[in-house]
């Protein structure tokens, strides 16, 4: 600036004329963004889903504008709306502040219920708004979740509900506590009755919200950087005295600890919903997804006869099993299912990426999908620690198992591990426990289980995911007690002598059909790679059809009976 | 009338607003980013405030800071300049929905003439001539060849999803249409999935002819004859004339009364340009009108005395126009020279950097818009213009004997410009003879 003092000015006095009206912005045309600091246009931001255009920092959303942002135009039907607050515990000044926000937001209450369309299917919604005293959760808001709750357990409705909220409603006191379980009480039952509850986070979502109902969704899934927790922040920094990091308890933080199946975009949110929900129809009677197709026929189709295998020595199957090239989980969902929906997290510590697993259509119909994933490349990896499962993998694979349970969709799982994670925080956290359960469990899951080793099948690690009605083995997959390097080094103390341990430990697809320990061989007629495994695909899709039509139509005793028989028997 | 003007804009531009400012009495407030700290525009200003970071879309795109700062300082209205949101109609709403006046048409004005089928559409509507072409689209050739007729040959045939070029031939005669129609068609379904064309009249070597008006808020409209635009390198010009040496005193009478009749056609206020090409048989089309102060303003000055900017903001400001058509008399000969920081034997790359040292041509006839000055830093965002020489003579031969003798004598030290390749072209016996279309440059060199 180093002419700016030197230039002289040219207007002498700057003209005063008192009618001079000073332009100004008018209210309402920007607003600012907590995140960026800008100032925005309001109608831009409404026209972008109510998300910053600068920073994509999301803006907080009326319970009506967010009714109009999911559900079918007109299609909503409200519910309970003469249900308000009666000042419990004769709070003074309450009655007056429930009146000034009831004229404010044109609400009765701080949550909206009722029944709408999403892409033409009928679900029952509970939207917070937070204007209303942060939508904290007095005998109102816990009434009328409640009665929406129980009445879609009547009329047999998934349940959505937006949360949003400070807690507990504080005017309310111990009144508003109950709420917690009221409303955890109706969920309960409506999960009983086999329905479909999506909880929806949204920022903030603390306190007895979270606490109760917020929680206990079927899937749980949260809007970007939405704060999420039990005690706020504020409240935490001042009992331990220490700063928070960045980051914490926000919905991503929840994301990599396992307690949300996953985060949303508003813009995806309608589609994913109206996906979920059309994924959890109920259906009446048994599915007859096959009608008309001869099984055998199908058998025939997929498999052929027994042709003579391929003259290999063991460990050139261990080392294609263990081929870089060779397809891993991922390539097989994308290949044999559509609308893959993944599903994140144990909901007790993390959220495993050695496991991926979610809900998908074969065929047009719901199954789970879980499968050990390995990723292709070092870099893809490592973020799935080379398929080593942790315990809060396998508790994974167990939550979205019963969740398939309760919902009676197959499950379909595909084996690749080199084994369960060896690690100190593993232990820490029950690998062992982790295992067993797994195997306890499955013994008797009430839908059928399909297992495809697809690599390497490697030890318990293998089997926390293998406990099925059938399973199957890629020609070139190995499955064993343990790799074998370890096997060597135990027996002969020499892993080194890998290659003789896997000519001895009968570890070939060839070998384990011959023993009884799987059902059925998948021939591959190349070097197996992601590019060319349609072939594969092909007679995949036919056999897990005819497995389906199979096992689908046995009831839940004979399912299981067989089952146990199944393992009883080796 | 207007007391406070805030200039949202930057460059040799906002000086040059500045200064007309400082003329008429009205205190000026600068933006500038961070980038531009040391900028001529910032210290010139009665007050400069800071928008933001360097690039662009963070300080001088953003309008909610631009508006911020105009509230911060009591400004009554907005000077955009050109380029940046000059042409932004959305930002000209803004200001009319906080009553700042904003310099330069309405926003719905801007609005309409920045759609091309709108815009195109009121032209014709008002029997402004526009480029002859199907106004359906057209599916098979022997329709293609009824219309072809219909609009006049050479033409053009386009794909409707068209874009680089593909799907697109020229047929210069009723023998060649067929092919070329049917090699087109081809094309887009190979490369769009879809053959639907359409066909427009094919202007051959035209040369870009600018007319610029001045319309007030009474309805008065005038124009004040044209500039040649037509040296031009990848649609950026180069240099600039008025008049141009194509346009004789009947043409010019004709194309001014199109500007006109554009002009009301479009309910326009303040300055504005009307594009045309014209075609060698003196015929024209509209191409489109530019509703803000063009950087090539400075030639229409000198030739006929008028201040663009002290008009615009007249205009702005509610004043009827002082000068009638009859009074608009054009004098001698103007041409401008747009000196940018970039390395011509480099494919232009823009060249930002410290000026070392400088001198500017100077004497009578000879002026230097520009922002630079001995030890300023151009920063790598913006637009990499750095002055423009406009010279004046009586006559055309004058005028670049006067720019041969700027050009020669303008020294920019510390960065690469395109000085050396401005005096090439001025050197250039065809431009010298005036005997140039807007293909001048792409053969420039190869001669």
């Amino acid at each position: 600036m180093k002419f700016q003092h030197m230039f002289k000015r040219t207007v002498k006095e700057p003209p005063k004329s008192p009618v001079f009206e000073r332009p100004e912005i008018p209210d309402g045309l920007l607003k600012k963004c907590n995140a960026c600091k800008s100032a925005v246009f309001v109608e831009e931001v409404k026209k972008n889903n109510y998300i910053c255009p600068h920073c994509r920092n999301y803006f907080r959303v009326h319970a009506r504008r967010r009714v109009e942002m999911i559900a079918d135009r007109d299609s909503f039907e409200e519910w309970d709306s003469e249900v308000v607050s009666g000042n419990p515990l004769k709070f003074r000044g309450y009655e007056d502040k429930l009146a000034a926000l009831q004229e404010k937001t044109g609400l009765p209450e701080a949550i909206l219920t009722g029944k709408a369309l999403i892409e033409g299917l009928p679900a029952v919604l509970g939207i917070c708004d937070g204007r209303f005293l942060m939508a904290s959760m007095g005998e109102a808001v816990g009434e009328k979740i409640t009665r929406a709750v129980e009445r879609a357990t009547e009329e047999r409705l998934p349940v959505i509900l937006y949360a949003c909220s400070g807690g507990a409603r504080m005017q309310e006191g111990i009144v508003s506590l109950m709420q917690m379980a009221k409303t955890a009480a109706a969920i309960k039952r409506h999960s009983d009755a086999g329905l479909l509850f999506i909880s929806v986070l949204t920022d903030p979502t603390t306190g007895g919200v979270t606490a109760s109902f917020a929680m206990l969704g079927d899937i749980i899934l949260a809007e970007p950087g939405a704060l999420i927790g039990f005690a706020g922040p504020r409240v935490i920094e001042q009992t331990i005295g220490q700063k928070l990091p960045k980051g914490f308890q926000r919905a991503e933080f929840l994301l990599e600890h396992g307690f949300i199946d996953g985060i949303v975009e508003r813009e995806q949110q309608r589609e994913t919903l109206a996906l979920l929900v059309k994924m959890h129809q109920p259906v009446s009677g048994k599915r007859n997804l096959l009608t008309g197709e001869d099984q055998d026929a199908l058998w025939e189709n997929s498999f052929g006869q027994e042709l003579p295998f391929t003259e290999m020595d063991a460990w050139e199957h261990v080392q294609l099993a263990r081929d870089k090239e060779r397809p891993v989980g991922t390539d097989y969902i994308e290949r044999l299912f559509t609308d893959f929906v993944e599903m994140h997290g144990d909901r007790c510590y993390g959220d495993d990426r050695a496991v991926t697993g979610g809900v998908a259509l074969f065929n047009g119909n719901p199954v789970t999908v879980i499968v050990q994933e390995k990723g292709h490349g070092t870099k893809e990896n490592i973020t799935h620690n080379f398929g080593m499962v942790s315990p809060e993998g396998y508790r994974k694979s167990l939550r979205l198992m019963k969740q398939a349970e309760k919902f009676g969709r197959p499950v379909i799982c595909f084996v690749d591990t080199p084994g369960a994670f060896c690690g100190l925080e593993a232990e820490e956290r029950g690998q062992g426990e982790a295992i067993a359960r797994n195997l306890y469990e499955m013994s008797n899951l009430k839908v059928p289980i399909l297992s495809i080793v697809i690599g390497e099948g490697g030890s318990g690690g293998a089997l926390a995911l293998a406990v099925a009605d059938e399973v199957w083995m890629m020609e070139h997959a190995i499955y064993s007690i343990l790799s074998p390097e370890g096997f060597a080094s135990i027996l002969w103390k020499d892993s080194k002598k890998a290659m003789e341990a896997a000519r001895v430990m009968r570890l070939t697809a060839w070998d384990l059909k011959k023993l009884g320990i799987i059902e059925q061989v998948i021939r591959e007629e190349v070097r197996l790679s992601a590019e060319n495994m349609e072939p594969v695909v092909r007679k995949l899709q036919t056999g897990i059809r005819a497995f389906l039509k199979k096992y689908q139509s046995l009831d839940t005793a004979a399912l299981t009976e067989r089952r146990y028989t199944r393992f009883r028997n080796m | 009338m207007i007391r406070k003007l805030l200039i949202a804009n930057r460059g040799e531009i906002a000086v040059r607003i500045i200064r007309a400012c400082r003329e008429m009495g009205i205190e000026t407030v600068a933006v500038y980013s961070e980038a531009d700290r040391e900028s001529l525009h910032a210290q010139l200003a009665d007050e400069a405030i800071c928008i933001g970071p360097g690039p662009s879309a963070e300080s001088y795109l953003n309008m909610e800071r631009i508006m911020s700062a105009t509230m911060v300082s009591g400004a009554d209205a907005i000077h955009p300049g050109f380029g940046f949101l000059s042409e932004n109609a959305k930002f000209a709403a803004f200001c009319e929905q906080c009553g700042v006046t904003f310099v330069g048409p309405d926003s719905e004005v801007i609005r309409n003439l920045g759609n091309k089928q709108i815009a195109r559409n009121t032209m014709a509507a008002a029997g402004v001539p526009v480029i002859p072409g199907t106004d359906h689209p057209v599916e098979d050739v022997e329709t293609g060849r009824q219309d072809a007729m219909k609009i006049g040959y050479p033409v053009i045939i386009k794909a409707a999803l068209g874009g680089g070029g593909k799907g697109m031939r020229t047929a210069y005669q009723p023998e060649e249409f067929d092919l070329a129609f049917q090699t087109a068609q081809k094309e887009a379904r190979m490369a769009f999935g879809d053959g639907t064309m359409y066909i427009e009249h094919y202007v051959e070597h035209p040369r870009h002819i600018e007319f610029q008006i001045l319309a007030d808020s009474r309805g008065n409209v005038i124009h004040l004859g044209e500039r040649d635009c037509s040296i031009q390198r990848n649609h950026q010009k180069m240099i600039e004339e008025s008049p141009s040496a194509a346009v004789s005193p009947a043409l010019r009478e004709r194309m001014g009364m199109a500007a006109v009749k554009a002009a009301k056609a479009a309910h326009y206020v303040n300055a504005g340009t009307i594009e045309f090409l014209l075609e060698k048989d003196e015929r024209f089309y509209f191409m489109e009108m530019n509703t803000r102060i063009q950087v090539e303003h400075p030639v229409t000055e000198w030739v006929t005395g008028i201040d663009l900017v002290k008009e615009q903001i007249l205009i702005a400001s509610g004043e009827p126009l002082s000068i009638r058509q009859e009074d608009v008399n054009i004098r001698g000969h103007a041409i401008e020279c747009r000196i940018n920081a970039e390395n011509p034997e480099k494919n232009f790359r823009p060249c930002p950097g410290t000026i070392t040292d400088l001198h500017l041509p100077g004497g009578q006839g000879i002026r230097v818009d520009t922002d630079i000055y001995p030890g300023y830093t151009i920063p790598p965002y913006y637009d990499s213009m750095a002055a423009k020489l406009i010279v004046h003579g009586e006559t055309r031969e004058e005028a670049i004997a006067k720019m041969q003798s700027a050009l020669g004598e303008l020294i920019i030290e510390g960065i690469d410009t395109n000085v050396d390749y401005q005096f090439e072209i001025i050197n250039d016996p065809d431009y010298q003879a005036g005997n140039f279309d807007i293909e001048f440059l792409s053969s420039f060199r190869q001669k």
